[in-house]
């Protein structure tokens, strides 16, 4: 186990897992650039996917992981880098020969062939004889649960049996690993979800190794043994996805999952100071410091704690008091922001000025007050605790928070 | 108060009965009378003047028959050879990108814009006696490419050259190359995937490239008369048979042919209005 761990998050150590066999990774790219004409498209991407593993690439639009996809595939080549297929290095290999299964994001089934021919066109154009060909197709066609439309067209089926269909025709030519191009994305989300746990249910237990590539958090958190995340090209981090949620590495990992709260502040004397009056202790995970250092500080909303204006709240960290300026229900829980407030000179609460720019960044260099933004998150029974209303005071603590550079 | 204000702002098109529609079609059937549907009727009454009996003894003169013959085949051999060629470099302009790609597709669909009768007198200026190569086959083999078949071929691969290919590389830019991608994913030579993916998606465009350059070629007069040498029983084809008929004073002769070159166009014509619509689905 520590093994696969170590071979999925350090590539480095791919030379040392190819001399074990068992622990080989399924297909693993190292240092992997490419550049479209002056854009750097994909900078020094490595990670793997283990026997049996899947693994989500995930990032916004244009962060690169499609063009991660067509280079695994063969369909590009990158500038520098390797692709390793099943032990094998496949840089010089052309696409056809790779042995891999691609799931494109409109399916790409050959119209002027019925579902049948689609899945059984991977063994005819390797020369498998008919007669040999009809039990893996019938078998597939089981296994996906579409025997009975063996002889429709693709536009005669839906988008969730098309993309079954395209999975079963990669299939039936036993690829190294499975590529899926966001292909739940042309689905309709009654669809999608589903789907996607079906398919994951089907790849685990045929023990495929697949590679999704998507944008979509929610299915990359429910899709992927690990998921590593993409942004503009660089690979910011790769890890399970309650590690990706709970221990981001960098701002956009931990703004890109789920929603997060950014505050900076400074490193002084063993504590970060947010303003002139608001310090916050430091978690463990805090990196080496030294004085006067910019910090970020990043927290999700279900991180803060919320008390009544004169009362004490038992949080490891502490902002001080807030004033409730939104309240938003979403059945389950509830979303409140709250504005920081600060003291001023005199002692006196005052209702800070708003300031441009980053939040305190610039409230540190004047020492004018420093007005802090952040969502809260409560569940409903939490809410019914302590029933909060635009306008309320209230007590803020943080149960934990992140510290990264700045 | 409000029936007033609807008959004030209601215009002409509003009203049940619009002027405009019997008078629009009146004036455009009109103006095609005397242009296009009589001068079309005129052939087939002459043709049937005399009973559809005399009609077939004229038509089965042999030289008439022949000249039918000659049409059909060296508008097929055309037609195919420029189906096949449309195909190829539809599938090279639009694969590849390269330095001179534009220019080489209007070099390409250049012979439409040139006078038939200039791409005739080309071909006698290249193949003819005194011709370019001419000169040399006439001097050192025993090959004539001029006033035979294989002239009135070129000439026609000539004139239609850029039919099918027009009809074929839309259809080929329009492909979506997922499809290619993903037979290339699959393990397909460049061979199979044409063969298996591409072509069938492509049956359409050929069709019609093939139907559109026939219709042309089969037609074809300006080019043909320079290049085969008009003579009867060998080179003359349908159109050139129509012409000297004509001129030697036998009408009647000339009507026959007219009016099977007429029922083939429009046939093939149809043919390929039908298959347009069928491929709008």
């Amino acid at each position: 186990m520590a093994r696969e761990v170590m071979v999925t998050l350090f590539p480095e150590t791919q030379a040392f897992a190819e001399r074990r066999p068992e622990a080989r990774a399924a297909l693993s790219v190292s240092h992997l650039t490419k550049r479209f004409g002056d854009e750097l498209v994909l900078d020094d991407v490595s990670f793997s996917v283990d026997e049996g593993e899947s693994l989500v690439l995930l990032g916004p639009s244009g962060s690169g992981k499609s063009t991660t996809l067509r280079l695994i595939a063969g369909l590009e080549s990158p500038d520098s880098g390797q692709v390793v297929i099943g032990g094998k290095r496949v840089d010089e290999v052309s696409a056809r020969a790779r042995n891999v299964g691609v799931i494109f994001q409109h399916y790409a089934l050959f119209p002027g062939m019925t579902v049948a021919e689609n899945i059984g066109f991977g063994l005819k154009i390797r020369r498998v004889k008919a007669k040999q060909r009809q039990p893996v197709i019938d078998r597939l066609l089981d296994l996906i649960g579409l025997a009975d439309q063996r002889e429709k067209y693709p536009w005669q089926i839906s988008g969730g049996q098309a993309q079954r269909v395209a999975i079963a025709r990669a299939l039936a030519y036993e690829p190294e690993v499975l590529l899926f191009d966001e292909s739940f994305s042309a689905l309709d989300p009654q669809t999608r979800v589903p789907l996607r746990r079906e398919i994951r249910a089907l790849l685990r237990k045929l023990r495929v190794p697949a590679l999704f590539i998507t944008h979509d958090q929610e299915e990359a958190m429910e899709l992927g043994d690990h998921v590593a995340i993409l942004n503009r090209g660089r690979l910011e981090q790769i890890g399970s996805p309650s590690e990706i949620y709970n221990d981001p590495q960098t701002e956009f990992v931990a703004t890109f999952l789920g929603a997060a709260n950014v505050l900076e502040g400074k490193w002084q004397d063993g504590l970060i100071h947010l303003d002139s009056d608001r310090y916050l202790a430091p978690v463990s995970s805090v990196p080496p410091l030294t004085d006067g250092e910019r910090v970020k500080v990043i927290f999700r909303p279900e991180d803060v704690s919320l008390g009544s204006a004169t009362g004490l709240i038992e949080t490891p960290y502490h902002l001080g008091r807030g004033e409730i300026t939104d309240v938003g229900f979403t059945g389950a829980s509830e979303t409140l922001t709250v504005r920081l407030l600060t003291y001023g000179q005199s002692g006196n609460l005052l209702v800070p000025r708003a300031e441009t720019g980053r939040n305190g960044l610039s409230s540190l260099n004047n020492n004018a007050p420093a007005e802090f933004v952040i969502k809260a998150l409560r569940t409903k029974w939490e809410a019914r605790k302590l029933r909060l209303r635009v306008g309320d005071r209230v007590t803020v603590g943080l149960k934990a928070y992140k510290a990264l550079r700045a | 108060m409000g029936a007033v204000t609807a008959s004030r702002n209601s215009g002409v098109a509003d009203q049940r009965f619009d002027l405009g529609k019997p008078v629009g079609i009146g004036l455009v059937i009109a103006a095609m009378l005397p242009l296009v549907i009589m001068p079309l009727l005129s052939v087939f009454i002459f043709g049937m003047k005399e009973g559809p009996v005399h009609f077939w003894k004229v038509l089965s003169a042999p030289a008439a028959l022949f000249s039918i013959k000659l049409s059909l085949l060296t508008s097929s051999v055309a037609t195919v050879c420029n189906v096949l060629f449309g195909l190829l470099a539809a599938y090279v302009l639009s694969k590849y990108d390269f330095a001179g790609s534009s220019a080489l597709m209007i070099i390409i669909s250049l012979p439409t814009a040139i006078p038939t009768a200039v791409a005739g007198f080309a071909l006698l200026l290249l193949w003819g006696k005194y011709g370019l190569i001419g000169y040399y086959l006439e001097r050192y083999t025993d090959f004539e490419v001029m006033f035979t078949t294989a002239a009135i071929i070129l000439a026609n691969i000539f004139v239609t050259f850029p039919l099918a290919f027009g009809v074929i590389k839309p259809a080929l830019d329009n492909f979506d190359r997922s499809y290619e991608d993903a037979a290339e994913t699959m393990g397909a030579s460049r061979w199979q995937t044409f063969f298996y993916v591409v072509l069938p998606s492509l049956r359409g465009a050929l069709v019609t490239g093939a139907l559109l350059t026939f219709a042309r070629s089969i037609g074809e007069f300006g080019s043909t008369i320079m290049v085969s040498g008009n003579l009867a029983m060998k080179t003359q084809t349908a159109p050139l048979y129509i012409f000297t008929k004509f001129n030697e004073g036998d009408v009647e002769g000339a009507n026959a042919i007219a009016v099977v070159l007429a029922v083939i166009s429009f046939a093939v014509f149809s043919l390929i209005i039908l298959f347009r619509n069928r491929l709008e689905r």
